[in-house]
């Protein structure tokens, strides 16, 4: 009897286990066989896109989906060079107020519809339209921006500016002046002011969305270029970065953004994983206060400098980073038109100190705040920061940390006389691969609440080199100022200049060609099984 | 029953009425503006000011608390900033999951917990027992987050006979976030199955029952557990916000595109329709709940009367 119900509860525990276990059999994925010419891709990322409206983009991975569908005049090679897609070729008059791009011939839109000068026209009075929601133009719209679009014949469209701007064709790769189908804006459930499934000329069209789930593109059999492999891309939506990494792991997902950096290690020994730390032109720095009122000490270029000295990049980069950057030899990302190298403030603990020493500086205090969540392991480099300035000698208040939209408002985005904090971290990407990008970081009018500018840098002889670089058609002329301006802004160290970082994707080892871009984009559109 | 059912719903309306305010006003405490997280770091001024101007984040505060009272009269939550979605609409593509994974943490936890604190409490102080209250102790204590991977480590990576994450699996990719989340519930629903059986086992009208030639069965479903429902129900009604809670985290680890998720996203980005939308649904479903677990008390008592 009593051995009867000892079974008896066996049976219901193994019962119950199975009630939980069992019903995965028949549907679980063969992950073993990798997926095939035909099959469908899949791609986990950490971010549920807001929009799918190219006018509206600015985030890089949203960016990246929306590309495969919608594609622009130019674009960006792996290396970050400009390439023509819809346009063939493009030329600025004479006043460098005028840009004549000629456009592919023959190209549909996936609706069928004529891609032409009118549809470009169309597209980009659309992204300038105030009533398109969400949309940002950027450095495309406002007063120094895009004045008018004229649509020549059928291949040439001309566009006006109010000033002159010299990298207009590199910022004219940014996902949100995608030529999109007029005619989609009106076809349910877009609307004019609103895009939900984008129709584009790409070689996927938008085949369904499930929010905070999965976006699935199928393969546009028409498309003008090289075909896909894959007759659908299905992007997951995975918050957690050790999902993700579970998922390609398990044979859940093909390719997966951003694992968790501490796991980069031991994926890269995984002979059935592809870790590729891709390019990126992301720079993370601590941003100095540099009319700090709070600590004026700080207002002396030689004690920034001093602090720059104080830093192991290298050790952060093995130790927190686990080698997912490389450290700047310029206050740019290497990938930038106009970067030059400037130096290296090499890690010299002796020399920080004894140059704060004769600044009057040994011992000052200072507070440091950064966010978390933001960056690759922003918080945690914050906190090695803050343990070399201790050993130089600092009192440091700190890392304070908050949620990136608190962080913003809080600490970086403050005007400088509400500004209460000394030193933070923060990362800056240009939207395009161009030095004016980069240096929107030290141009005195970019202060907040205008701008970004968080140092609160400035330097009127470098405001002026800005402008005129900015302005010059000579591409040789604008480099070379470009490099001079860089050496102003790395003896100056408006920042403790840390690292470009990487941006790391896995693939499984069955697919290939996933390349990646320097703005932190990388392109499974023509992914191919191994 | 009818008119103790009305009053209740008449009084919830009130509630919900101050938990939005509540909720409203909660968002001046929060730093951080919808239009610049929006807008993107490269933003010009005009174009922040452009879509403060779309999200109607220009008006005054009272006015935008009056047109959200006015929707809500009229069964609109306004729209999505993030998304330029309607709320409603939004939150019905999101809550089917979370119901789904809610329920079925539910039904497990219940069915487990009820009959796991049965039998400890029929073979109190055996190893038995001692295993079933150790697992108890253990499945409340575990952290959801660190559960969740771990399943996921074992099931998903090295068995390979789960999915690790999503929804794309059917009922397989059901599993293991419904064992996470309802790991917890299970604990404490044992727990208070085997205290209150244990209470009841004692009393004298179960000894009759054996007495008379009950058997085993009998006395302990029919007398015994009977009798010691209350307080379960108690605890089971109670789990089940607790459940919604805690769909926050696992739907996060399992990329679970349910309410608790939206709710995240939704503060990340300051997009307050959204999160007022879901908070308030959350207090709607918690105050339902309450009164459903209420009136199963008069079902499962007899004695009580609602009038």
């Amino acid at each position: 009897m009593r051995l009867r119900r000892r079974v008896v509860t066996l049976l219901m525990l193994a019962g119950l286990a199975l009630a939980a276990c069992g019903t995965g059999g028949g549907q679980q994925q063969t992950s073993s066989s990798g997926p095939k010419h035909g099959d469908t891709l899949r791609v986990a990322i950490g971010i549920d896109p807001d929009t799918l409206d190219p006018a509206a983009q600015t985030t890089t991975t949203a960016g990246q989906i929306v590309d495969m569908m919608a594609e622009t005049l130019v674009t960006l090679d792996t290396k970050g060079a400009l390439k023509p897609l819809l346009a063939t070729s493009w030329t600025t008059g004479s006043d460098g107020l005028s840009w004549t791009f000629t456009l592919r011939q023959g190209v549909k839109f996936t609706d069928g519809t004529p891609m032409n000068a009118q549809a470009v026209k169309f597209s980009i009075d659309r992204l300038l339209d105030p009533n398109t929601f969400k949309a940002v133009p950027g450095v495309l719209g406002g007063k120094t921006g895009i004045d008018h679009v004229v649509a020549v014949d059928d291949t040439h469209v001309q566009f006006f500016l109010h000033t002159k701007f010299a990298p207009f064709a590199a910022a004219m790769t940014q996902t949100n002046a995608a030529i999109i189908s007029p005619a989609s804006v009106n076809a349910a459930p877009n609307t004019p002011a609103k895009i939900v499934q984008p129709v584009g000329t790409g070689p996927y069209k938008f085949q369904d969305r499930v929010a905070g789930d999965h976006i699935t593109m199928a393969a546009n059999k028409d498309y003008w270029g090289t075909k896909a492999n894959y007759d659908t891309q299905t992007y997951k939506i995975v918050p957690e970065a050790a999902s993700r990494e579970a998922l390609v792991k398990s044979g859940g997902a093909d390719v997966i953004a951003l694992p968790p950096a501490n796991d980069i290690p031991s994926m890269q020994a995984d002979s059935s994983l592809k870790v590729i730390l891709g390019p990126s032109d992301r720079t993370i720095q601590i941003v100095i206060n540099t009319q700090d009122a709070t600590q004026p000490l700080l207002q002396k270029p030689e004690v920034r400098q001093a602090l720059n000295y104080a830093i192991d990049k290298n050790a952060i980069i093995k130790n927190v980073m686990f080698g997912t950057a490389v450290p700047l030899s310029g206050p740019m990302s290497t990938s930038l038109f106009g970067y030059c190298p400037t130096g290296s403030y090499g890690y010299d603990p002796a020399k920080a100190k004894q140059m704060l020493q004769s600044a009057g500086a040994a011992g000052m205090s200072v507070k440091l705040a950064a966010p978390t969540g933001r960056y690759t392991q922003d918080i945690q480099v914050a906190n090695a920061v803050a343990g070399y300035l201790r050993d130089a000698g600092l009192k440091v208040d700190g890392p304070a940390t908050a949620d990136w939209p608190t962080y913003l408002s809080t600490y970086a985005n403050v005007p400088l006389a509400q500004s209460k904090i000394d030193l933070h971290l923060l990362g800056w990407a240009p939207a395009y691969l161009d030095a004016q990008q980069q240096f929107l970081q030290w141009y005195s009018t970019q202060m907040p609440p205008a701008g970004l500018e968080t140092s609160y840098y400035k330097n009127p002889q470098l405001d002026s080199m800005i402008e005129q670089a900015s302005s010059s058609t000579d591409p040789a002329q604008r480099s070379q100022i470009y490099c001079s301006a860089a050496k102003i802004v790395w003896n100056d160290a408006p920042w403790i200049f840390l690292y470009n970082q990487k941006y790391p994707y896995v693939t499984t080892s069955k697919v290939t060609n996933v390349p990646g871009l320097p703005n932190e984009k990388f392109v499974t559109t023509w992914a191919s099984p191994a | 029953m009818l008119t103790y059912l009305v009053r209740r719903v008449l009084v919830a309306i009130p509630t919900v009425f101050g938990v939005a305010t509540v909720v409203f006003f909660l968002r001046t405490l929060l730093p951080g503006d919808p239009a610049i997280i929006i807008a993107g770091p490269q933003a010009t001024p005009e174009a922040i000011a452009n879509i403060r101007r779309q999200l109607g984040l220009d008006q005054p505060l009272w006015q935008q608390y009056l047109s959200f009272l006015g929707g809500l009269v009229h069964g609109d939550l306004g729209i999505s900033t993030r998304t330029g979605q309607p709320v409603i609409q939004e939150i019905a593509t999101r809550a089917p999951y979370t119901a789904q994974l809610a329920v079925a943490s539910l039904v497990l936890a219940v069915l487990v917990g009820v009959t796991l604190g049965v039998l400890a409490a029929t073979r109190r102080s055996t190893v038995g027992d001692l295993g079933i209250s150790s697992g108890a102790v253990f499945g409340v204590s575990m952290p959801v987050y660190w559960l969740g991977l771990m399943l996921i480590v074992v099931f998903a990576v090295r068995f390979r006979v789960l999915p690790a994450a999503g929804t794309d699996q059917g009922l397989a990719s059901l599993v293991l976030p419904t064992v996470t989340l309802a790991l917890f519930s299970m604990g404490l629903v044992t727990r208070q199955t085997r205290s209150a059986m244990l209470e009841v086992l004692g009393q004298d009208f179960v000894r009759t029952a054996r007495a008379k030639g009950a058997g085993r069965r009998a006395v302990l479903i029919r007398h015994a557990l009977r009798n010691a429902l209350l307080p379960i129900v108690t605890t089971i009604g109670l789990q089940f916000g607790i459940l919604l809670g805690g769909a926050v985290l696992t739907e996060s680890i399992f990329a679970w595109p349910g309410v608790g998720r939206l709710l995240v996203d939704s503060i990340g980005s300051r997009d307050y329709p959204v999160v007022q939308g879901v908070v308030l649904l959350l207090s709607v479903a918690f105050i339902t709940i309450n009164i459903v677990t209420d009136l199963i008390y008069a079902y499962v008592d007899p004695r009580i009367r609602y009038s």
